[in-house]
């Protein structure tokens, strides 16, 4: 068959088209387009169906997995598809590893060394225990993370705009830094103990049900990658639907009820903001696909994000 | 009831718009006064009245696009107000020594031109229902030389008030304190003005596709 392969502009991205077999995959197709045009490589391609002049609505994405001859309406011959060019892809787990690592860095950076001398603060510096206690935490917290990006984490996508990169890395070192430079300062003054005790304890108790959480979304999906949807069940996520954000923003809660910084407060709000964006999409996402109808399994009445509240 | 609501949001804007309309006329007829008269020294001790007070109020257009009463989006009217209300009460305001800078002038004459057309331009349309084609034009076009004018003159004047702020200590919360929170104006203030480097080009190409649009359909219409 043929397949036109076209801009969302509507012109030609290669001249005279891809000729392929009739059984051939969208993934044969991925790589014919890779193969003429060196650059755009599988997971830069976005393929789309062309929409109907005038209809609203989101195009359908060609799965790679899929045949061709699926999209085909009703000419088996011909096969018209959009492309968009994704721009340069990083693979999650390095888009992971390079924002989680600035945080790993700089904190003990703060800890250790004598920066605040640069600020003005001469002079011998007294640690509190809760500032120890905190750098083991912190860096527990973001060995965890780059120890799951490799290990457990199952992505939906293979890769991520490297435009990501950037913005997430500014995020996460830029809060880091802030939250760094006011637990490690040298007149920080630290909450009591049965306070101190009570935020890392319970901080440490949802870290490890995050990594439970983790465990129990990594089973969901197949290693092959199929990427499908499944209703979370088990632990918490009986009640809440993602309770791998719930344990994560519950955990920084016992980090700040320990460290008592309004950095760390602003970052809990904003990471909290951002989680439940998140929160909402997948839950009206699960809602959507599990309505119960022609044989689907209906979605249960859960939290979206933070019980009792949302 | 729909039409007593739809009658009332025009009467409210229509006051509005006019209202901040004249406060920013005082402005530039003090400035322009106050320049041929006692020269640019003199000019932010005559405005300084209406200007605060036109400048505060664009604060009530925020809550305008919250409620939905104007359609314009937040994300473009938020930064947009933020640095004109650092402009006037956290440097101009707070930092005396900045009043009498030549900037100043270029300052509120960027300003006031700039907000006489738009207030005009939208008192109009709300009482009128439209605004004559020429009002558009002007809307449309003069940004393309105060935008850089008005922006030059706030990052200058945020620079030439950087060493005072570092030396009254002003706004500034140190540690150590229950909350373990610093707050230092000095910083803060280069971060505003770093801002401006994203921020500018930003704003300025925002407004060229606005003018694309507007003048386009203007043609069309």
């Amino acid at each position: 068959m043929k397949v036109t392969l076209v801009s969302r502009s509507g012109r030609e991205v290669i001249k005279g088209g891809i000729e392929l077999a009739d059984g051939a995959t969208v993934s044969d197709l991925q790589e014919a387009i890779h193969g003429r045009i060196k650059k755009y490589y599988p997971s830069r391609q976005r393929l789309t169906l062309p929409l109907q002049a005038g209809s609203q609505g989101k195009p359908i994405v060609l799965v790679p997995k899929s045949k061709l001859a699926d999209y085909c309406n009703g000419n088996a011959n011909n096969l018209t598809v959009v492309f968009k060019d994704l721009g340069i892809q990083v693979s999650y787990s390095t888009l992971f590893f390079w924002e989680y690592l600035g945080p790993l860095i700089i904190y003990p950076i703060c800890y250790y060394f004598p920066v605040y001398k640069y600020f003005g603060y001469e002079g011998e510096r007294v640690v509190y225990p809760v500032q120890t206690y905190a750098l083991y935490y912190w860096c527990f917290h973001y060995f965890k993370r780059i120890t799951e990006t490799f290990f457990i984490h199952r992505f939906s996508h293979a890769t991520s705009p490297l435009s990501n990169v950037f913005r997430n890395c500014a995020y996460y070192w830029t809060f880091g830094t802030y939250i760094a430079y006011h637990v490690n300062h040298p007149l920080y003054t630290p909450v009591g103990d049965l306070q101190m005790k009570i935020g890392f304890t319970f901080g440490l108790i949802c870290q490890i049900s995050n990594l439970y959480c983790h465990l129990i979304l990594r089973n969901l999906r197949s290693p092959s990658g199929n990427g499908g949807y499944q209703i979370p069940g088990g632990f918490l996520f009986n009640i809440v639907t993602c309770a791998n954000y719930t344990t994560e923003i519950y955990q920084w809660l016992g980090f700040n009820i320990a460290t008592q910084t309004i950095a760390g407060y602003v970052f809990l709000i904003v990471a909290s903001l951002i989680m439940t964006n998140w929160a909402f999409a997948k839950h009206w996402r699960l809602k959507k696909l599990f309505d119960g109808k022609e044989g689907r399994p209906r979605y249960p009445r859960r939290w979206v994000i933070l019980p009792p509240f949302i | 009831m729909a039409g007593f609501l739809s009658a009332l949001r025009r009467i409210y804007l229509s006051l509005y718009n006019w209202t901040v309309f004249i406060g920013w006329f005082q402005v530039l007829y003090f400035a322009v006064k106050a320049l041929r008269e006692g020269g640019p020294t003199t000019v932010y001790d005559a405005v300084e009245k209406p200007l605060q007070l036109a400048q505060t109020a664009a604060v009530l257009e925020i809550l305008h696009g919250i409620v939905g009463l104007v359609r314009s989006p937040v994300s473009a009217t938020l930064p947009q107000i933020g640095s004109r209300l650092f402009l006037v009460w956290g440097i101009l305001w707070s930092i005396p020594e900045t009043r009498t800078h030549v900037l100043v002038s270029s300052l509120v004459i960027s300003w006031s031109i700039t907000e006489i057309i738009r207030y005009s331009f939208f008192g109009m349309k709300e009482a009128l229902g439209f605004a004559p084609s020429w009002l558009l034009w002007l809307r449309y076009s003069t940004f393309l030389i105060l935008y850089p004018t008005g922006i030059t003159s706030e990052v200058g004047l945020i620079y030439v008030a950087l060493p005072f702020i570092k030396a009254s200590e002003k706004y500034c919360i140190r540690m150590p304190n229950k909350w373990n929170f610093t707050f230092d104006y000095f910083y803060a203030s280069i971060i505003a003005l770093a801002i401006y480097v994203p921020g500018s080009p930003h704003m300025y190409g925002y407004m060229l596709g606005q003018r694309k649009k507007a003048l386009s359909k203007s043609k069309t219409a």
